[in-house]
């Protein structure tokens, strides 16, 4: 009670003393009310047979619609579609961890090695400039070269071989989203281990030369052990938000000769809500992600407080 | 450092991978880039047979000055200015002065708002209900609308409240002392002391503005209000019919094509971007450190 009694006293004399304090809050809790918090109420639209003009706005259409309990996740969870952009997704993003996660790791342990500065620098940059680009950009370019008629089919063609459609054969085209993420991704990631190499003692390093290690030795015994917390952090963000990368990578670069291999959660979503107008399973779809992919991010910021004692947020 | 000709053929090894892979990967991430240049300036001829590979092909303006004069082009180019510098004023706005309480151990009430924050990141409503508020609003076809899912970003907010939480206690008191506000602190100490962070997230936020797409398409419906990479986008799916209109007009002009159209769309589009590349480079470099390093 007397606690009670002294929190309030001291939250009181706070407020009175740094009012602005609060009013500064106002303009970024507006924000997230509007766009983070009201669209929560648009859950309900899952469990009920929405009909968009039921109300006199979109918002108070939801109200007035009838309820129907679990009958749009019955109807999502029997579609064979559903199964199909869940494999898709867990497909394209652990090929994407598998074949690209070590890439930027090694090219930061490289670039260390690298002691002319201005090549260093340069390749540096060079690696990082594909970041800043779009994921329209990056289709635009690389419709560019291995669109049909691109530079690299009609090298393939000019050898005597048939063309091959990157962008339309279903065997390909999730290499080619593997392929593009690691040419506008691995710069990104680089940067980020390079960063943390530089935080690494350079009394480990001469220590380890004394020794005898050679530079692939310390390389093994004083850089690895140095990037592990780095390296595990960003594996967890990876794997926790496993559901919720590369949508708008395929939404720009699938096309429907593509959709049986490339078509996610988030772009079925999308398309079931504004393609077909289909809003509550499109919902009861977009709340299903949300779902699994809280549990996800909540179970990896726990895993990374327990083996790197550090929080995600 | 201690001579010993025993390692030194193994180290040798990797300097030559390390110079071998790095050159190769710094290719990779270029040449793409010079192809789509090469291709915006090469004679029509040359690009329609496919003989434009890194280097220009019969110099010619006449694509660029097309897709600046004859094509909406500039009218996106505006919508993306005006969302991606309107937004990211706004941006920064909200993520100060959100960042500045919660950064403060002493302020009441900062677990609680600090987990809206949290719960807002890791939890979201979905694509439908976030459309269905934006329409509800009457914001469809705004800039509002496009400024509206990034005006405060949550993850680049704690970027600037972890910085905030590093500085010095003492200056900010004595600063108190001297009868300064919350606010004449926060503008005339804390800001001109955070300069590197507050420029780091502000180019993230100018990035994630000019770069996104979806939001953009998805929240306009006017061809008026496309941004450019909207406009990028349909260029690019649909740059056959947009040629074949316009050689079935009367202004044929030999230079042009459907190719040649994209590729000099994409090239002026990425121009922003590239001016600002060496601030952007290096800043961003010093906000991943400062980051990194905080923990």
């Amino acid at each position: 009670m007397m606690k009670a009694k002294q929190s309030i006293g001291r939250f009181f004399r706070y407020v009175r003393r740094h009012p602005m304090m609060y009013l500064m809050l106002i303009p970024g809790l507006f924000f997230l009310f509007i766009y983070k918090f009201a669209p929560l109420y648009g859950i309900l639209i899952a469990f009920k047979d929405y009909n968009i003009f039921a109300g006199s706005n979109p918002i108070d259409a939801i109200a007035k619609s009838p309820w129907v309990g679990f009958a749009n996740f019955e109807r999502l969870f029997r579609s064979s579609e559903f199964v199909k952009v869940l494999a898709n997704t867990l497909i394209i993003n652990g090929m994407k961890i598998l074949f690209l996660f070590p890439i930027p790791v090694i090219c930061a342990i490289l670039l260390n090695e690298i002691r002319n500065q201005a090549f260093r620098k340069l390749s540096q940059t060079a690696i990082y400039v594909p970041y800043f680009f779009s994921w329209v950009v990056v289709f635009g370019i690389f419709y560019s070269l291995f669109g049909s008629y691109g530079v690299v089919n009609n090298v393939i063609a000019a050898l005597g071989h048939a063309r091959i459609k990157f962008f339309t054969d279903t065997g390909i085209f999730r290499w080619l989203l593997v392929f593009t993420e690691g040419w506008k991704e691995i710069g990104y990631n680089t940067v980020i281990y390079l960063a943390a190499i530089t935080g690494i003692d350079i009394a480990l390093y001469e220590a380890a030369s004394v020794d005898g290690a050679n530079k692939w030795k310390q390389i093994w015994h004083v850089t690895m052990p140095g990037l592990l917390p780095t390296i595990v952090l960003m594996f967890i963000l990876k794997v926790g938000y496993i559901l919720d990368t590369g949508f708008e990578q395929v939404l720009v670069f699938y096309n429907p000769a593509v959709y049986d291999v490339a078509d996610i959660i988030q772009t079925y979503v999308y398309r079931l809500g504004m393609g077909q107008m289909d809003f509550p399973l499109s919902t009861a779809l977009g709340l299903f992600n949300s779902v699994v992919a809280f549990v996800l991010i909540v179970s990896a910021n726990l895993v990374s407080k327990k083996l790197i004692h550090r929080s995600i947020w | 450092m201690h001579k010993k000709i025993k390692l030194s053929k193994s180290n040798l090894l990797l300097k030559v991978v390390a110079y071998v892979v790095m050159g190769l990967l710094a290719a990779m991430a270029i040449l793409p880039c010079l192809h789509i240049i090469s291709k915006a300036f090469s004679r029509g001829a040359d690009v329609t047979a496919g003989n434009v590979v890194f280097w220009p092909k019969g110099f010619q303006l006449e694509t660029v000055w097309y897709v600046l004069t004859k094509t909406p082009f500039l009218n996106a180019l505006k919508n993306s200015l005006i969302v991606t510098i309107g937004g990211t004023a706004i941006s920064m706005f909200t993520t100060i002065t959100t960042a500045y309480p919660l950064s403060k151990p002493s302020f009441q009430g900062r677990k609680v708002f600090t987990l809206l924050y949290v719960i807002s990141m890791v939890f979201f409503g979905g694509m439908i209900p976030a459309y269905m508020v934006v329409r509800t609003l009457g914001l469809i076809d705004t800039y509002a609308a496009c400024i509206l899912p990034f005006a405060i970003v949550q993850f680049n907010m704690f970027i600037v409240k972890n910085y905030f939480e590093g500085l010095p206690e003492e200056v900010e008191e004595s600063a108190w002392l001297d009868g300064a506000g919350d606010i004449r602190t926060l503008t005339r100490i804390v800001c001109p002391m955070s300069t590197p962070v507050l420029a780091t997230v502000s180019l993230l936020y100018a990035i994630t503005y000019w770069n996104n797409y979806f939001h953009a398409m998805m929240y306009t419906k006017s061809a008026g209000m496309q941004t450019m990479q909207v406009y990028l986008y349909n260029i690019i799916n649909n740059s056959q019919e947009f040629a074949e209109n316009l050689a079935s007009g009367s202004g044929f002009m030999a230079n042009i094509t459907s190719e040649g159209l994209v590729a000099a769309t994409v090239t002026l589009s990425i121009i922003p971007i590239v001016l600002l590349y060496p601030f952007v480079a290096r800043f961003m470099v010093q906000g991943i450190t400062v980051g990194s390093v905080k923990g």
